[in-house]
């Protein structure tokens, strides 16, 4: 979860109970140390309680893979009783909402988690993908900004709206890679538009922190890669015979500072480290996404997440290497990795929502 | 048609480490009806008179007297018969060399208060051998689904062992309900409470016989009222979780833990007898693996099973969290109840010591008794401590014993001990 810059500059003057770290007067969680803060720094006028009404009803046909029936419990297997806890162990059930997952074919797979420390989550996840392996995908993260109001349904709703628009074209230019490029970059485009319109759209209109998430998306169009961002939430290319890539840069206070000079670690870990300074919502500057593109020329592993899971492995060196771990502890399949990654990002923490969307070139 | 509702009052949250989970759940009852009219099975009631020779002529009178005020109020309809015990037992109605029970009706009723007119006093008393006589007589109808029994008594339990009484009561215990009454000053609290704790009934003294027949209408009158034949209290805990206790708490306090049967791996279920309109304050104690910072699970399940059925569900949750304002937060009812059965055991140790003449330590346990029946505003079990001790000071609990104090105050203070006052919600 982040920080939208605007509604954190001039209000730190409080901190947080638990680590001291500054926080803003509409913050729901510490943005240092994961904790929920206390209910009375929450605006009086968070109206839907998403504990109880189910956070996807907003957009009934973005509800699809996220309202499935729940499946044994995610703690001993047990059955899961009606009253939402298993019936073995006592662990309480996940709402479809904290957790769930999208293979739209074998080689694309993605994780959605609410993580430990949270009480929701509102990150989101849409993928889509051709059945052969290695050639047309769509992968969309979005991650709803953690001091504006309903920012998970908006953040799901942005998330399966962009992956509509960036499934739907077809447009191949002019059949050069150039071409092919601009008209992948146009399709992201719209598909930020579209992702945009529909935080609007699950925005109330008298909303005092309207709701606000990332967007990161990355298009698989045959050896070339295309990827768009709104915010922190990165993509990846880890190459298995080359070097591992950063495919974004975040629009976020820390890489302005790491700009500047100022050494990765400190950024990242220094008070405003999530405060992003670009993002989709009412109250959005400006969410043109910026893109980068890249050539594969050679198997690998394309990844996009959340800063649940980038945190705690930002460098993409050592990323890569844990990817890779991963892939190969998991026979290199993408639902199990990907799996295996959120459960990785939970034993550091789990301090935020965590997504992985991962495609198998 | 009777409905359940079940209310937990705890505070889930638990400090990082923490490992017990304590709840009151609040079990009520509506629309029981009456006894035996559900549909479920019929009901049974048998009255239990002492005829020993110490009942005296103006004693067995009473008895008498009291034993016909509760024909009068058993329902048509409902089976019935009337044991008249000294050291060995004897069916006083229905006049029968075997065990049998008749339904009543005019006739049977007029006929049995015919029958109970000719008690008389003689012989010991062999508290025993009127169980296995009652145990007899309700297995002779099968119908039966609900089996209450009133027992009155004047004396200790002379013509029998203490072993052998223990053994009758293991036998006969889950075969019928008994509420038993002491009259006079000459019988054992502690003997008469171990026969009403196990067959999921009430112990009260009843100082002079003339008051028996108002307390024995009562009785039966509850009896009568209570439209729901058994149910169970089940806890569900998680797998590798422990149940610590499970206590009734309110109105009276009743231990249940010991009573468990499993149903299943992770299910207990302890008896709770025959139900009216009535509601009722359980404390159920779990002991679950610590889980970490944030981690919410299920403690236990608490419900009432009328039969296979469940008929009301309480959630015991624990929620781990490191903000001391959430975990230190202490539940009042959880509080209260604790109170009250602390409350319940000072008081009859501090009899015990007292009766053994160990003055210091009653003194101790009484004082704590006063001090803590004023904490929990128990003022019916402050006035009767204050019969027994001289209170100094109720806060800090100093008191002395009285110099000389009334045999039937003293016993009405033992008796009333498991007696609570319900928490304020």
């Amino acid at each position: 979860m982040d920080t939208a810059m605007t509604s954190t500059t001039g209000t730190t003057s409080t901190t947080c109970p638990s680590c001291g770290g500054p926080i803003g007067a509409a913050d729901r969680y510490c943005e240092a140390c994961g904790a929920e803060l206390s209910p009375a720094a929450t605006p009086a006028t968070a109206a839907i309680d998403t504990d109880t009404e189910p956070t996807v009803e907003l957009n009934p046909s973005a509800a699809r893979s996220a309202e499935a029936a729940p499946g044994p419990c995610r703690s001993c297997g047990g059955v899961v009783g009606d009253d939402g806890y298993c019936q073995t162990c006592g662990t309480k059930a996940a709402k479809p909402r904290d957790h769930f997952s999208e293979q739209p074919a074998p080689w694309v797979a993605a994780v959605c988690d609410r993580g430990i420390r949270h009480s929701r989550n509102e990150d989101a996840v849409a993928v889509s993908a051709d059945a052969e392996p290695g050639s047309r995908a769509q992968l969309v993260v979005c991650d709803g900004v953690s001091s504006s109001l309903d920012s998970d349904v908006a953040s799901l709703a942005a998330a399966r709206a962009a992956r509509e628009v960036l499934a739907a074209g077809h447009a191949q230019g002019m059949g050069t890679e150039s071409s092919r490029n601009s008209a992948v970059v146009a399709r992201l485009k719209a598909a930020a538009d579209a992702a945009n319109d529909a935080v609007l759209a699950n925005t109330s209109p008298d909303s005092p922190n309207p709701a606000s998430c990332t967007f990161v998306a990355v298009v698989v169009e045959g050896d070339l890669l295309v990827a768009g961002v709104v915010g922190d939430s990165r993509a990846y290319w880890f190459p298995d015979s080359a070097e591992p890539v950063g495919l974004t840069v975040d629009d976020s206070w820390a890489a302005e500072l790491i700009a500047t000079g100022v050494p990765r670690q400190q950024a990242e870990t220094g008070p405003q480290a999530h405060a992003i300074t670009r993002w989709l919502g009412k109250d959005a500057p400006d969410h043109t996404p910026r893109t980068t593109t890249v050539k594969v020329d050679g198997p690998g592993w394309l990844v996009v997440c959340s800063d649940g899971l980038w945190n705690y492995c930002s460098e993409a060196a050592p990323l890569a290497d844990l990817v890779r771990q991963t892939a190969a502890a998991n026979r290199g399949e993408p639902l199990a990795t990907a799996s295996a990654l959120v459960d990785w990002a939970n034993a550091q923490g789990g301090q935020d929502n965590i997504t992985v969307a991962l495609a198998r070139l | 048609m009777a409905e359940f509702s079940a209310t937990v009052y705890q505070n889930e949250f638990l400090p990082d480490g923490g490992t017990d989970v304590h709840a009151i759940v609040t079990v009520s009852c509506t629309g029981a009806g009456a006894a035996g009219q559900s549909g479920s099975g019929d009901a049974g009631e048998i009255i239990i008179v002492d005829t020993s020779g110490s009942m005296g002529a103006e004693g067995i009178r009473a008895a008498a007297y009291a034993a016909q005020t509760a024909l009068d109020q058993i329902l048509d309809g409902v089976w019935f018969a009337v044991i008249s015990g000294n050291d060995r037992a004897q069916l006083a109605f229905p006049p029968s060399p075997e065990p049998v029970m008749v339904r009543m009706d005019q006739f049977t009723r007029q006929a049995a208060k015919d029958a109970v007119a000719r008690f008389y006093a003689d012989g010991g008393t062999a508290m025993g051998t009127w169980l296995r006589l009652a145990a007899r007589v309700f297995a002779t109808v099968p119908s039966l689904t609900q089996k209450h029994a009133i027992l009155l008594t004047d004396g200790e339990n002379q013509h029998e062992t203490p072993e052998v009484l223990s053994a009758t009561i293991e036998a006969v215990t889950g075969q019928f309900q008994c509420d038993c009454r002491g009259v006079g000053v000459n019988w054992q609290v502690a003997e008469v409470r171990r026969i009403a704790t196990a067959l999921l009934g009430t112990v009260d003294i009843i100082p002079a016989p003339d008051q028996l027949a108002a307390e024995f209408s009562k009785l039966i009158k509850q009896a009568m009222s209570k439209g729901v034949a058994g149910a169970d209290m089940r806890v569900w805990a998680p797998q590798g979780a422990q149940v610590l206790f499970v206590r009734q708490v309110a109105p009276t306090v009743d231990d249940l833990t010991s009573r468990r049967t499993e149903v299943n791996a992770l299910t207990s279920a302890y008896p709770t007898g025959s139900w009216g309109d009535e509601s009722r304050d359980y404390h159920v104690a779990i002991r679950l693996a610590a889980k970490g910072i944030g981690q919410e699970q299920l403690a236990a399940r608490v419900q009432l099973a009328v039969g296979d059925q469940v008929v009301a569900q309480g959630l015991v949750k624990a929620l781990w969290s490191n903000d001391e304002a959430l975990t230190t937060r202490i539940s009042p009812e959880v509080a209260h109840y604790t109170g009250q059965t602390e409350l319940a055991d000072a008081i009859q140790e501090g009899l015990a010591a007292k009766a053994a003449g160990d003055t210091e330590t009653a003194t101790t346990k009484l004082g704590r008794a006063v001090q803590l029946a004023a904490q929990t505003g128990n003022e019916e079990a402050t006035s009767r401590l204050r019969k027994v001790v001289e209170i100094d000071d109720q806060d800090t609990g100093t008191v002395r014993l009285k110099r000389s104090v009334e045999k039937a105050d003293e016993m009405a203070l033992d008796t009333a001990s498991t007696k609570t006052t319900r928490v304020k919600k």
